[in-house]
């Protein structure tokens, strides 16, 4: 288990170093660069420029230069906002981001296990036909027409009632984190109920559970020791991507709900080919998806004694 | 005879499918005598399995149906039923196993937790005492290091032993009835061997009975007391394991006798089948079942169902070729066409 969980880990850094590079040199093959603003620069003030960001060096020594910057830890200081270092953007605003996100896969995956199991029990009976046309509608609307239907319907209920019942943007308190996680792990909990409810069906009629009714099991005790338990198993294996798909969609979900969270930065850092931001915040948000990728392997081993071994 | 143990009787079980109702059990009756084996044999889908697992209490429903009949367990009629005087029945009074232990276990319980789950239901055990009682129950079906194997995961069991982890967890609560549904089908033949002869040991220590379903002759010739033979959902002959295989009386005991392939080294003698196929059980025929099969069809079995005949000594046929009425009835014992030995494995 430790030599596996060793193993993960080194090919999860060369994951990230893979990562890095190929945003590096994606990043410096976009037409301009952080000094192409509105304003004119006369050549004198940006060759200067360019000597004291090091942009006048070969891409080579400036990407040398960045890996070493990197294994210290230290993403450099962003082009376009004052005096701000990346590692204070990531750690003021990264917090935020992961709360929504973590908050938003708890959603998901207790929903989708739930509602999955709830509709391959009543198979074909009213249960399951209302919340499979949920979940259809759950995967094909995008987060951005969820998230602005969820904010509508927020404001209409504070209206109605008069009282600031649940607050319709920001950030701060519980109440703020509760629409917005929702709303950003809605799809990713339809698509897991679709998948529960099959292989939970696929598990209904296997040989152990029979075997299991012939002990004289209780259908409770059935249903969680046997049933449950196998069925979740394909859940858990796509849970990593999808952990990677709710993060990632988190950006449109922050920027509705006005909350400040590393996806404004990103989109913005972009924008303004802020280079030391976009990679600060790509590599970043890399290597935490490629953690959370190896957690699930490392959970999925604990719930089948299958792959524990190898 | 004393009194059996388990009595049915009449019982008839029926499916919902889309091409419509299959009558997969249509009256079949029988009784288990304490300590007995009783093999019920037949090809697939004449209902074997179906009639213990409505015993059992196995039968999904929907879609399946059980439409009459009942099963007296010393006296009292358990089908549909959970409990009798609250002892529970499935698991505790009587055991089963299944044909494929690979997937028959838990993939993700280890083995000795799956053998303790029976003991903490039935007998209110603690989880530890559950699990040590589990270990010399795996001890008892004769699995090496038990300690260390109840503690491992059904993946890392051979088939075989899988079997025998089944069987320590149908024993479990010391059932009067081990029903074994094809307990050796997936099994390779030396595995197989161990496995009877492991239910034959543990049947004279606990004095069980055991219903037995399998589609091998080899296998009743060796275990079974009393033999079924079970063909389009209805027993069509019954008898002692001698009387089935020495003085066969229906002419589909005397096929699938005929149909045994033999030891004979030189390979010059051919299998010879049983031509044509089941009947269709959507619309079960008026007559008898096997008599657009049957060598010796007489004119009567078309149009009407043959009924049970008694024999002598507890045997009994249903087929018209005995019926007192027949001329040619006057020697029901008659020699069989095939050699005895043929019933050696």
């Amino acid at each position: 288990m430790l030599q596996y969980t060793v193993k993960r880990l080194i090919l999860g850094i060369i994951t990230v170093w893979f990562i890095a590079t190929a945003t590096f040199f994606g990043m410096h093959a976009v037409p301009g660069d952080p000094l192409t603003t509105d304003k004119a620069l006369s050549p004198t003030i940006r060759k200067n420029l360019e000597e004291k960001y090091g942009l006048d060096k070969p891409l080579v020594t400036q990407y040398g230069i960045y890996l070493a910057n990197l294994a210290r830890g230290d993403f450099g200081i962003s082009f376009t906002q004052e005096n701000r270092e990346v590692n204070d953007i990531i750690a003021e605003h990264f917090p935020v981001s992961a709360t929504l996100g973590i908050l938003a896969v708890i959603f998901a995956a207790v929903g989708g296990v739930l509602w999955g199991a709830l509709t391959a029990l009543y198979r074909n009976r009213l249960p399951d036909t209302i919340i499979m046309f949920l979940v259809i509608l759950g995967i094909s609307v995008p987060s951005f027409v969820v998230a602005a239907l969820g904010q509508l319907s927020l404001v209409n209920l504070n209206q109605i009632t008069g009282t600031s019942i649940l607050p319709v943007g920001g950030w701060g308190t519980v109440w703020h984190m509760i629409v917005p996680s929702l709303v950003l792990g809605l799809s990713t909990m339809a698509y897991l109920t679709r998948l529960m409810r099959s292989s939970m069906l696929e598990i209904v009629n296997a040989d152990f559970v029979r075997t299991a009714k012939a002990k004289g099991v209780p259908a409770t005790q059935i249903f969680s020791r046997h049933q449950l338990r196998n069925a979740i198993l394909p859940v858990i294996t796509v849970l990593g991507p999808q952990i990677a798909i709710i993060t990632t969609g988190g950006f449109v979900v922050e920027i509705i709900f006005a909350i400040p969270g590393l996806g404004r930065y990103f989109v913005q850092a972009v924008q303004q080919l802020d280079y030391t931001v976009i990679m600060g915040t790509t590599v970043f948000y890399g290597a935490f998806l490629v953690f959370m990728v190896i957690l699930v392997d490392l959970i999925y081993g604990l719930i089948d004694p299958r792959v524990r071994l190898e | 005879m004393s009194d059996p143990l388990l009595s049915i009787s009449d019982l008839r079980v029926e499916f919902d499918t889309y091409g419509g109702i299959v009558q997969a059990v249509r009256g079949v009756s029988f009784d288990v005598q304490a300590g007995q084996t009783t093999a019920i044999v037949g090809e697939s889908g004449c209902g074997k399995s179906v009639t213990v697992q409505s015993v059992m209490g196995l039968i999904p429903s929907p879609p399946g149906r059980i439409t009459s009949g009942r099963a007296m367990l010393r006296g009292t009629n358990i089908l549909g039923a959970k409990t009798i005087n609250g002892q529970d029945i499935r698991g505790d009074q009587i055991g089963m196993i299944f044909q494929d232990p690979m997937t028959s276990l838990n993939p993700t319980m280890n083995i000795g937790s799956q053998i303790a789950e029976t003991l903490i239901v039935h007998r209110g055990y603690g989880k530890s005492r559950a699990f040590q009682r589990a270990i010399e129950l795996l001890e008892m079906s004769k699995i090496p290091e038990a300690e260390k194997r109840a503690r491992q995961y059904p993946f890392e069991f051979s088939g075989g032993m899988l079997q025998r982890a089944m069987i320590a967890m149908a024993i479990a609560c010391e059932p009067d009835i081990l029903i074994a549904d094809e307990p050796t089908t997936a099994l390779d033949v030396t595995i197989q061997a161990q496995i009877l002869d492991l239910l034959g040991d543990l049947q004279r220590e606990r004095g069980m009975a055991i219903i037995l379903i399998t589609h091998d002759l080899g296998v009743v010739a060796r275990m079974a007391d009393e033999v079924l033979v079970m063909y389009a959902g209805q027993i069509v002959e019954q008898g002692s394991v001698d009387q089935i295989f020495y003085h066969s009386a229906h002419p589909y005991t005397l096929g699938l006798r005929a149909a045994m392939p033999t030891n004979d080294p030189s390979g010059s003698k051919r299998l010879s089948p049983i031509d044509g196929s089941p009947p269709d059980l959507f619309n079960p025929p008026p007559g008898c079942g096997y008599c657009p099969r049957c060598p010796q069809a007489m004119k009567i079995c078309a149009g009407e169902p043959p009924p049970v005949i008694a024999l002598d000594q507890g045997q009994s046929a249903r087929c018209w070729l005995h019926h007192p009425d027949n001329p040619a009835a006057a020697k029901p014992n008659q020699a069989p066409t095939g050699q005895p030995g043929a019933m050696d494995e």
